[in-house]
């Protein structure tokens, strides 16, 4: 059952990418400047800006563009930045890794930190701990992430600096080489420990930037929930059995309360890909999302496509896997996904 | 050790300072930053980054000469030209950093490759050059299609490629027997002979060089043994690393009040590059009424403040991003007449022009743009509608995104009344930067917002280009910069003057010492820096 509803959300989320791919195909290409212009910089002639036109299809029509495009694709090749020169493929594959190490270790603190805030609110309503708890949130919530970057550079790497603030290694450190381009797990493959705690040094300000208005989401949702499942008549009782009041909030009010909050971590984690931007900008970390907002503002049409494909992928993908979560937490759900 | 206890040392660990601190006692490390991207392959360098780049890694021919207009010899020891045909002796021993022997032949391959490739600077040789030929492994031709004085300034646009290097990495690609010309392969590594060579190459955020024992001109003092060449900082982000010393020369686009606040912290200084090759221009499109009449457009001249738009540029009583300009051509190149007065704001005469324009300024509405990735420019906009509107035109200040201006600016109906953008010339040859501006025979560009279509300028322009002595050449450039000045297509607002903030530790000879100076862009040069601890 379970495998039948994934595959039915596989084939949505095909259709829905193809949507997807249209759309940014079509909105890249009405944006004002002319691409061949920008990427040729100011002292190309008007003959070199119409020879570049030419070899890019960017004087056909919008059809015969997308045709040239799904004809490209179809032998896994993105095109060609006119930012970098290279192909998109390459920037992506240079660009991904260090993005997603910095998504990955943003949601591991968004939930480390985010949930047991959440709980702890819940559980002391209306007490100290909860209304520190919901200021932290607030805060979270309200602060954009780039200004987290400003403040935590402020803090740690100016005021107190203890922590790195550019960049994803000190220079002296060799970059690791490895199959995954992720620093932390490349070191750890090639047992260099002193690079993966630099790696990790270097990662916990941006990340810690980027976590904090998913953090502050997460914990607001989490108390939300748990206070609904804490007034159920099924935890007065147990109550009334005298189960410890942990036991009662790890175990039996967190789970239910946990169904939102998975589905909401799940759009955060997705939806940071493309947030990372200004957390990137500041932080000087060689990004993906750092390179799709270059690539807008100098309209490189495949790299724009590309770079939106690679963040709708990844969105797609985490409600597939969230869906899957859900059900698995949740008979209810799973048994319901498996009729229809 | 319980968990605890473990749990807590680890994080006194990850956040000791003891990881940041970590010194690099064998080497010298330069750190500097530009904008992005950093392009390494000289054929598709366009922009400043490119340039410091191509500088440090690549040599050329000729080098823009220090202390004055003109070129001086770099790979080349001497060279006969007739103005059609340029002959040039190459040293010899020079090393690629493969080890090959740079020679003739090389020179020739590169010149080639830019042209097919047809990209960065390739259009200062396209439809000029009618052949090429290596005469011996030392000599090379170049036999233009036409005599053209500017072409020796172009040269220090043609860094020499290793061509062995390159053909050995081609795949193949749309140019014959030469395969991609090793398009993809030269964007990430280098095949040059420069003083550095790529060491790693990321295009957004860094590139890594380091010192080439072998470089055939040797190193100053203290030369930094590896330069890490940062992309796309952010200004509070560079603000912060300075303070830090762990940055050691911030790029020219800082804002003042940034540059004023690190230049105050201890241990950092301010350098200044007046290499002459930059215009801040108020770009008038003189096809648009009512600026289609010189004496409205020469009443703008003489509205705008020019005194405030200074002191918005400075820094402190020594710096200041910008200096007052005497006509379109700056200071570094050639024709330059000092003799001429500064501009000043003086509105009885700018009111004296507008008597004697055909238009009524208060139904002649001015529409100004700014560029919006670059906030500054709103200072000048604004200050340009308060000046303005003294003559009673009706003033409207446009936010518009460089992508728009750029190609609003290329049509007369389109192009807004007044537009600031900077122009630099790209090569030490004042054709490279009036031509583009002024000359009709050239499509509009964002460069040629003004729309200016002038017999005597495009005659003084042709005269320009074909007349090799140099002494007629200054004298041709002086009168077209008067003529210029005369038609009032743009408000020449100021000379841009690049600000860097330097650690004091580094030491920038070229910028220290107004006689080693040369064109904007060519200054940073890795192996005359020297970097003290």
């Amino acid at each position: 059952m379970i495998l039948k509803s994934t595959l039915r959300r596989i084939g949505a989320a095909l259709i829905v990418m193809i949507g997807i791919s249209m759309l940014i195909f079509a909105i890249a290409r009405v944006m004002p400047g002319d691409p061949a212009r920008i990427a040729l910089g100011p002292n190309a002639t008007a003959e070199q800006v119409a020879a570049l036109r030419f070899e890019r299809h960017l004087d056909a029509s919008l059809p015969v563009q997308y045709f040239e495009f799904l004809k490209a694709l179809s032998r896994g090749d993105l095109g060609r930045s006119l930012y970098t020169n290279r192909p998109v493929t390459t920037d992506i594959a240079q660009f991904l890794p260090a993005t997603l190490e910095l998504v990955v270790v943003s949601a591991i603190i968004m939930v480390l930190i985010g949930l047991p805030l959440g709980i702890m609110s819940a559980h002391f309503r209306g007490r100290v701990p909860d209304h520190l708890g919901r200021l932290i949130a607030l805060i979270g919530v309200c602060t954009p992430a780039f200004v987290w970057g400003v403040i935590l550079q402020l803090f740690f790497g100016y005021f107190w600096p203890i922590f790195p603030i550019e960049g994803r290694l000190l220079e002296t450190t060799p970059v690791p080489q490895g199959p995954t381009g992720f620093y932390l797990i490349d070191s750890l493959a090639t047992g260099n420990v002193s690079t993966f705690f630099d790696a990790l040094h270097h990662l916990i300000l941006p990340a810690l930037a980027l976590a904090m208005s998913g953090l502050g989401q997460t914990a607001r949702l989490t108390r939300a929930n748990m206070i609904d499942v804490y007034d159920k008549p099924y935890v007065e009782m147990e109550r009334a059995y005298g189960f410890k009041p942990f036991r009662i909030a790890t175990r039996y009010a967190f789970r239910p309360a946990f169904i939102p909050t998975l589905t909401i971590l799940g759009l955060e984690f997705a939806a940071m890909l493309g947030n990372a931007f200004l957390v990137e900008k500041v932080f000087g970390w060689p990004g993906l999302s750092r390179y799709g907002v270059e690539v807008i503002i100098r309209k490189d049409l495949d790299a724009i496509v590309g770079t939106v494909l690679i963040i709708a992928a990844a969105f797609l993908i985490m409600n597939i896997v969230v869906d899957i979560l859900v059900g698995f937490i949740n008979p209810r759900i799973r048994l319901a996904a498996g009729k229809g | 050790m319980n968990f605890r206890a473990r749990a807590l040392a680890s994080a006194f660990i990850l956040a000791s300072p003891v990881w940041l601190a970590t010194p690099s006692f064998a080497e010298r490390i330069l750190r500097l930053d530009e904008s992005p991207i950093g392009e390494i392959d000289p054929a598709k360098a366009t922009d400043y980054a490119d340039t410091v780049l191509a500088v440090n890694i690549y040599d050329t021919l000729v080098f823009p000469k220090a202390g004055g207009p003109g070129v001086q010899p770099l790979l080349a020891t001497e060279w006969t030209t007739d103005g059609k045909t340029f002959t040039f002796k190459l040293k010899d021993g020079v090393k690629f950093h493969s080890g090959n022997s740079l020679t003739a032949d090389d020179v020739v391959f590169s010149l080639n490759r830019m042209i097919a490739m047809g990209q960065g600077f390739s259009s200062l040789f396209a439809g000029r050059v009618e052949k090429a030929e290596a005469i011996d492994p030392l000599t090379v031709k170049f036999t233009l299609t036409e005599p053209y004085a500017p072409f020796l300034a172009a040269l220090v646009r043609l860094p020499i490629v290793d061509s062995k290097t390159v053909m050995a990495n081609k795949v193949d690609g749309k140019y014959g027997e030469f395969g991609d010309y090793a398009d993809a392969w030269m964007s990430a590594h280098d095949a040059g002979s420069g003083a550095y060579k790529v060491e790693s190459q990321n295009p957004q955020s860094e590139t890594v060089m380091v010192k080439f024992p072998d470089y055939f001109l040797g190193f100053g003092e203290n030369a930094p043994d590896k330069v890490r060449y940062r992309y796309g900082i952010e200004a509070p982000t560079v603000r912060a690393l300075m303070s830090r010393g762990e940055h050691d020369i911030a790029d020219l686009w800082l804002p003042p009040e940034v540059i004023r606040a690190l230049a105050a912290e201890k241990g950092i200084k301010l350098a200044s590059e007046a290499g002459g090759a930059t215009g801040e221009y108020i770009k008038l499109n003189t096809t648009r009424a009512p600026l289609d009449d010189v004496h409205c457009r020469r009443a703008l001249t003489y509205a705008f403040d020019y005194a405030t738009a200074l002191k918005i540029l400075k820094i402190d009583d020594k710096y200041a991003q910008g200096i007052p300009m005497k006509g379109p051509l700056p200071s570094g190149l050639l024709g330059y007449d000092k003799s001429l007065p500064d501009y000043q704001q003086d509105m009885a005469k700018a009111k004296e022009e507008l008597a004697q324009c055909k238009y009524d300024p208060k139904t002649s509405p001015l529409d100004i743009a700014w560029i919006a990735e670059v906030p500054a420019r709103e200072r000048i906009a604004l200050l340009m509608q308060a000046s303005f509107s003294q003559l009673g035109f009706p003033v409207k200040v446009i936010k518009t995104p460089w992508a728009l201006v750029s190609e609003q600016v290329t049509k007369p109906d389109t192009a807004p009344h007044a537009v600031e953008i900077a122009v630099a010339a790209v090569t030490p040859d004042p054709d490279s930067l009036l031509y583009n501006m002024f000359s009709s025979k050239v499509p509009p560009t964002w460069m040629s917002a003004e729309h200016l279509k002038d017999a005597k300028v495009d005659e003084l322009l042709e005269a320009g280009r074909s007349e090799p002595d140099e002494a007629k050449r200054e004298a041709i450039y002086k009168e077209l910069n008067t003529v210029l000045r005369d038609l009032a297509p743009d408000i020449n607002a100021y000379e841009f003057t690049g600000v860097y903030t330097v650690r004091d530790a580094i030491g920038i000879p070229a910028l220290e010492d107004k006689s080693k100076q040369t064109l904007d862009n060519f200054n940073l040069v890795f192996r005359n820096i020297s970097v003290a601890e």
